[in-house]
């Protein structure tokens, strides 16, 4: 009798836990911020764009110093100058965005229809080179990240809001693909992103504090005191995986991208604030 | 004298001989273990969940095993098939629970 009502109560568990998982970007978006403001009840939410800092006082304090003399600057300036510089036939790259310059980068992740992938600020500069016969750039080149930093320093106080169409289900795919890989665990030390980032975030590892999800996206490229120079969010994304001793994608494979999607999708609300200065 | 010196030369001829058959099936034997390890490697990519160095462990292996040090060869060799099999296990777990990880 009891093991005929356990079975029952077992398909509930199970078709809850499908819901759950199937459940839209915005209520997947609102639970998780729901998550943050019950762990973290002091910091506001506009504060999540600025990660651990928003966080760790001891850590905000030395960022705080960094960015009086910003180290990212350097990259800004490169990045407009290529920016304002014509490609060899005489376009410009702002001639292959449908955008106002403090709008571009925010215009980025989206999900094309045509190509059913999701399109990253990245993926379209390069699409716009080779669309007037230039090569592409290799995505962690100095090039490549001095732009996105000039497009992400340009697109400062505008809002995240990354949009998953409801007639979409390519996009629809493309975000649950990102958002089973951030909740995947991986790698020899068999962790998630969320492992990290949702569950522990706040707490030690070492003797640096892990951020919170929500406002990963907002501040890259960042310029990273370890390594002396500037890296992309998806050179980031290697980065974990590599930590958690699994094999990292390569730069801009659909994985990351989908990750990308469905991350920023997270951030939505958020204030852009690229390019940013971290440890 | 000389038939005792024959014989011994047909001894030394079929030790060698067994040496070097004993030798080829580990060879065999090695690039056997290999190619499967190499497949469980590939199968563990194709479902997202390779491990960082089992690559580097295959390719340890093969240069163990042109070095002709094939204990060391197979010894990396299982290493790497342990990892990719694993791996394989994790991807399909994880088909099965990461949802349950998902913030409601």
């Amino acid at each position: 009798m009891r093991k005929a009502a356990a079975v029952p109560g077992a398909i509930v568990a199970a078709l809850l836990v499908q819901q759950t998982a199937l459940a839209g970007p915005e209520e997947d978006r609102l639970a998780l911020v729901a998550h943050f403001q019950s762990r973290f009840p002091d910091i506001p939410f506009a504060e999540f764009a600025n990660g651990i800092y928003a966080i760790d006082s001891d850590a905000r304090s030395q960022w705080l110093e960094i960015e009086e003399f910003p180290p990212y600057e350097f990259a800004v300036e490169r990045g407009r100058e290529l920016w304002q510089k014509a490609l060899p036939d005489g376009t410009m790259l702002a001639d292959c965005f449908a955008a106002q310059l403090p709008d571009i980068r925010g215009q980025f992740p989206n999900f094309d229809v045509a190509s059913g992938e999701v399109i990253t600020l990245e993926l379209a500069i390069n699409d716009c080179r080779i669309e007037n016969n230039q090569p592409p750039l290799e995505y962690d080149s100095s090039e490549m990240i001095d732009l996105t930093a000039y497009l992400a320093f340009e697109a400062r106080g505008t809002k995240v809001d990354v949009r998953v169409p409801d007639d979409q289900p390519g996009a629809l795919a493309a975000y649950e693909s990102g958002k089973r890989f951030y909740y995947s665990k991986r790698g020899q030390l068999n962790f998630a992103c969320a492992d990290c980032h949702v569950t522990s975030a706040g707490q030690w590892v070492r003797a640096d504090r892990l951020s919170a999800s929500i406002g990963h996206t907002t501040h890259f490229p960042v310029y990273r005191s370890k390594l002396g120079g500037m890296i992309s969010l998806q050179k980031r994304f290697a980065g974990c995986i590599r930590d958690v001793r699994a094999k990292p994608f390569e730069l801009q494979s659909t994985q990351y991208r989908n990750l990308e999607y469905f991350l920023s999708y997270m951030s939505n609300g958020l204030e852009w604030n690229g390019p940013g200065a971290r440890k | 004298m000389g038939r005792a010196l024959a014989n011994r030369r047909s001894l030394r001829r079929l030790m060698l001989i067994t040496v070097l058959i004993a030798l080829t099936g580990c060879a065999t034997e090695f690039e056997r273990r290999f190619d499967e390890a190499e497949r469980l490697r590939s199968e563990a990519a194709a479902a997202g969940s390779e491990w960082l160095e089992t690559g580097d462990l295959l390719e340890q292996a093969q240069q163990a095993a042109s070095r002709d040090d094939l204990d060391a060869a197979m010894a990396l060799v299982e290493r790497a098939r342990f990892q990719a099999e694993m791996a394989i296990k994790q991807a399909a777990h994880e088909a099965d629970n990461w949802a349950g990880r998902v913030v409601k």
